[in-house]
């Protein structure tokens, strides 16, 4: 609005040229009132929130069309399942399996997230210990073979101190979980905690014809 | 005080306001006029204590907003190998001054001290004017002003000594609570209705519907969310638990947004934007429409703070679908404050006070407009619980309220001193400074806030996480943290330079504040012409012709006028639209079982996991920490299993938290080793290097007070937690001091810190070891209580 239309407004009282020329006649402490009509887009927006909320229950919550929270978060379950696992279906927890997934670039990527995710706090990152065991050297608590490892993860182990994680990593991932700790073995990295246990046999090669053989998550 | 005043003393509560006294004849009607003197000093006195209310709130604000960035600092390492800010480091590891418990006195100070005084000064002033009567009571202004006085004091030293009740903008505990109540209600309700029943003005203008629907809704909305079981005289349980709990606080907290922040200040606005633009409101029919609106629905969008959650999903579509609608009665306040400007827009470039106004107002309509779009379920999956909720609120905060109490102050000061402002150059100057210093901290934070909910939901190619170690997505953050500093600083220096144009202006009063007598006839009888209307439709059936007649009398709006006459039908129907969102919601979620399922292997905590519980509570850990993992892949990717109702039934109170400064602790237990938790706890930057929470030395030091566990047991027992023969005089205790042997040998042998058996430290780490461990347990077989069973004990020290 221009300084000169402002001024015809203020100035020369009720000017022609406005739309707001009537007043409801209230003074409250010389305050006065339009009685102008509402706006009509502060209408329709406000009845178009209304449609819209009425569409929206009766799709989402009354009819059988929508879907329920916990049902999206299953169907993101198994299409998560299929995208990763599903060339391979359930893993093994032997020896041989385990030791194959150190085969798979994919999946030791994903394994180095969770390890990050989970294991790290105690074992850093490199998996060279802190409050928890060092991982990297040839010294092991409570293990003697592969599958041990996995059994470890899954159980835990010194009275709770390594906590088990079985009712928070699926089964397949702590099949490809226990490689990637496999894996650490022999990696040498700065500044890791003093061996802990004994010393055992190194881990076997990784059979040719792997019971679960590598392939690529996506196709 | 005049002659005439003191010597018309008769038999009312305030002998300032003298109804019976005839004076003199009123030119227009002729009816008798009567006298009477406004108190402004009430005003004065609530003006003062915004200002340095406001500037300690935002002072807070910055304390707390540097206890997030000072922890990058005192690590900071020199290639000598010094630290040069290590002197920083008391403000992460004095416990007076941790964020958890300075969180809530910034909150606390900014809504009920600072925007709480802003609005009891206009109510003051405006109501005394709009009713042309002095204020029923003085005694009772002034019981008001030092009753509320004394709660922000009371505020100020239990907050940071660690007294709370555990729920957000609801912390204060039981005996301040009830001091609110009748301070709010007794003192500043029943001062307020008597004078709008000894008004002179027959018909109440829209400010004061607004003043009227909000005494009665935050009354309602006090009482109801903080009803609790004392344990102590600074220590309650909240009486609802978990998913219940949870609906309360958030019908509350929402809802103290709205009838705290919201209702008043647009009663606020609705005086003084016309007063300050001399201008006519732009819409009296707006005015009736929006406000009957905006009550109605804002009291149910309250669940849209708990989407995904484990609370009902019925109530959250209801959050979002009120949310949605409540955009344009929101937006009807803010066009009727711009629109006000229609023919005045020129004398914005000349007057601080309007400028004010005009940037408060549209930062309402931002955040109006902002708030129904996160409340929004898809959106709200991305932005819960990141700072993008933190930038939508300051927004709000320093935009509509600051700025708002802003404008009011700078126009009263010279009426109310009756000395010119000191200086309005220094006006402007804290208008532009504020205004950038908002814009300097809101845009950071979003930008923030969208960072890391992307971070939080981002996965490789391989399918695993792209950030799995949280501390990434915080150290992202960093830098947006110190331009908040900045802008925050920026926004407190504007409100110094406000202070002190006060103090100038204050020291040019006059030695005698003029007090003119006004004159008024007293309030005229109810007259509002009922029209008569004829069906307009040529040929129905009776009920066609009743129907159409119906409707011209509602579009026709007579009626309202007639309720703004009388106040009491007025307040009543306010009351009928409040109470009905709050109780088609609340009494639903209380009546119907299936809305929280019961898991048979959830049981009460120990009495030591309650102690350590209640160490969480008063550490403010809720204040960084959520417990309430969502269905979202992503989500239970990183915490594991999504959260369900069941697992709450003995949380008093429930402790979901509304951010994640730090992680998700919903499925802490038995998740890292205790003697992690006892490292981690002492010094955080111990183990992990990037971290920003605070230490907690001090939990390794103070003893555990043993009896005052039993005290507490027993409490809990009285809500209905079944505690057995835990609540016998003793048993408490020695099933306390069994467990946190166990912790404290178990931290020992891990070559951790030693003796800490009786330390707060092992009541905390029980606690965090107990947390979503007892869905994935075997359900209890015969024994009555076997979470109580020492047995029990060993098993959460961490494997479960």
């Amino acid at each position: 609005m221009t300084p000169s239309m402002t001024d015809s407004l203020t100035h020369s009282g009720k000017p022609s040229t406005a739309p707001d020329g009537n007043l409801t006649g209230h003074i409250y402490d010389d305050i006065q009132e339009y009685d102008n009509p509402t706006p009509g887009w502060w209408h329709a927006i406000f009845v178009a929130t209304i449609v819209f909320s009425i569409g929206y229950l009766l799709v989402w919550d009354v009819s059988i069309m929508g879907s329920s929270i916990s049902e999206d978060w299953e169907g993101d379950q198994r299409a998560e399942f299929a995208r990763i696992f599903g060339t391979v279906g359930a893993l093994n927890h032997d020896q041989q399996t385990i030791l194959a997934q150190t085969q798979n670039p994919q999946f030791m990527a994903m394994a180095k997230g969770l390890f990050i995710g989970n294991c790290a706090a105690c074992h850093k990152r490199d998996g060279g210990g802190d409050v928890g065991v060092n991982l990297c050297d040839d010294s092991y608590k409570s293990v003697k073979h592969v599958e041990d490892l996995f059994r470890i993860i899954t159980d835990g182990a010194a009275g709770g101190a390594m906590p088990a994680w079985k009712n928070r990593i699926s089964d397949n991932e702590r099949v490809v979980l226990a490689a990637y700790v496999a894996s650490l073995r022999g990696t040498k990295p700065n500044g890791g905690k003093p061996p802990e246990g004994e010393v055992i046999a190194p881990w076997p090669a990784p059979s040719p014809n792997p019971t679960a053989p590598p392939s690529p998550a996506n196709k | 005080m005049s002659v005439l005043q003191r010597s018309n003393i008769d038999n009312v509560a305030n002998p300032n306001d003298t109804a019976s006294i005839p004076h003199t004849a009123s030119p227009r009607t002729g009816a008798a006029l009567e006298s009477f003197v406004y108190d402004d000093d009430i005003v004065r006195k609530f003006l003062t204590v915004t200002v340095i209310w406001g500037i300690v709130a935002f002072l807070a604000g910055i304390l707390i907003a540097l206890q997030l960035v000072i922890p990058t600092v005192i690590t900071y390492t020199t290639a000598s190998g010094t630290r040069p800010f290590a002197f920083l480091e008391f403000l992460t590891n004095v416990q007076f001054l941790s964020f958890g418990r300075l969180r809530p006195l910034h909150t606390n100070a900014a809504i009920f001290a600072f925007a709480g005084n802003a609005i009891f000064a206009a109510i003051y002033y405006s109501t005394q004017r709009l009713c042309k009567a002095r204020m029923w009571s003085d005694t009772l202004s002034r019981l008001h002003f030092w009753g509320w006085q004394v709660i922000i004091v009371c505020a100020a030293l239990t907050l940071p000594l660690g007294y709370t009740q555990g729920k957000e903008y609801a912390e204060l505990e039981w005996p301040i609570d009830l001091l609110i109540a009748v301070v709010w209600l007794g003192f500043f309700g029943v001062n307020f209705f008597m004078t709008l029943k000894r008004r002179r003005e027959r018909h109440m203008y829209v400010a004061l519907w607004f003043y009227a629907a909000t005494i009665v809704t935050v009354t309602m909305l006090h009482v109801f969310n903080s009803l609790a079981i004392p344990a102590g005289w600074l220590k309650s349980y909240s009486v609802y638990a978990g998913v219940q709990d949870a609906m309360m606080q958030w019908w509350y907290g929402h809802n103290a947004v709205a009838f705290f922040l919201t209702t008043p200040f647009l009663g606020l606005m609705y005086y003084f934007m016309p007063k300050a633009a001399e201008r006519p409101v732009f819409s009296y029919r707006l005015s009736i429409i929006h406000f009957w609106s905006l009550i109605f629905i804002y009291i149910w969008a309250g669940p849209h703070h708990l989407h995904y959650t484990a609370l009902p999903a019925w109530a959250s579509t209801l959050g979002m679908l009120f949310s949605v609608m409540l955009w344009m009665p929101s937006w009807g306040g803010g066009i009727n404050g711009l629109l006000t400007l229609r023919g005045a827009w020129h004398k914005l470039t000349d007057d601080p006070v309007l400028k004010f106004f005009v940037v408060g107002v549209t930062f309402y309509m931002m955040s109006t407009f902002e708030g129904p779009m996160l409340a929004v379920k898809t959106v709200n999956m991305l932005s819960h619980y990141t700072d993008w909720t933190i930038a939508h609120v300051h927004g709000g905060a320093l935009g509509w309220n600051g700025f708002l109490a802003f404008g009011m102050i700078y126009w009263l000061l010279p009426r109310l001193f009756q000395a010119p402002l000191h200086s309005k150059k220094l006006a402007e100057w804290h208008f532009w400074l504020g205004t950038l210093g908002i814009l300097l901290y809101v845009i950071p934070i979003y930008c923030a806030g969208i960072t890391q909910g992307l971070m939080w939901r981002a996965f490789d190619a391989s399918g695993a996480l792209k950030y799995p170690d949280f501390v990434e997505t915080v150290t992202q953050l960093i830098p947006f943290y110190w331009f908040r500093v900045a802008g925050g600083l920026m926004y407190l220096i504007g409100a110094l330079f406000m202070g002190y144009n006060f103090i100038r202006t204050w020291m040019a009063r006059p030695a005698v504040y003029d007090a003119p007598v006004q004159t008024a006839p007293a309030m005229a009888p109810l007259h509002v012409s009922r029209p008569v209307f004829r069906s307009r439709l040529d040929s129905n059936t009776e009920l066609g012709h009743k129907g159409d007649v119906f409707l011209q009398h509602v579009f026709h709006g007579w009626w309202h006028r007639a309720w703004e006459g009388t106040p009491y039908k007025f307040i009543a129907w306010s009351i009928v639209a409040v109470a009905a969102g709050s109780l088609l919601e609340i009494i639903p979620m209380f009546a119907i079982r299936s809305n929280v399922p019961s898991i048979a292997s959830v049981q009460p905590y120990t009495p030591l996991e309650l102690c350590g519980r209640d160490i969480y509570i008063a550490e403010g850990c809720y204040n960084c920490h959520s417990q309430m993992i969502r269905p979202i892949w992503s989500e239970t990717k990183r915490y594991g299993d999504y959260s369900k109702p069941g697992e709450f039934v003995y949380d008093h109170p429930f402790q979901w938290g509304s951010r994640r400064i730090g992680p998700d602790l919903a499925r802490e237990g038995g998740q890292r080793s205790n003697l992690w938790h006892a490292l981690h706890l002492q010094d955080p930057r111990q183990s992990i290097q990037q971290s920003i929470m605070p230490a907690y030395p001090h939990l390794l030091t103070t003893s555990i007070d043993f009896d005052e566990i039993q005290t507490r047991i027993r409490a809990q027992a009285m809500i209905g937690v079944p505690y057995g023969e835990a609540v016998r005089d003793g048993v408490s205790q020695s099933l306390a001091r069994a467990q946190a042997k166990v912790i404290a040998d178990d931290i020992a042998k891990g070559d951790g810190p030693k003796g800490l058996e009786d330390k707060q430290i092992v009541a905390l780490i029980a606690y965090l070891q107990r947390l979503g461990t007892d869905i994935s347990k075997p359900p209890p077989t015969a024994a009555p209580q076997p979470a109580m069973a020492p047995a029990n004990a060993t098993q959460n020290t961490g494997r479960n």
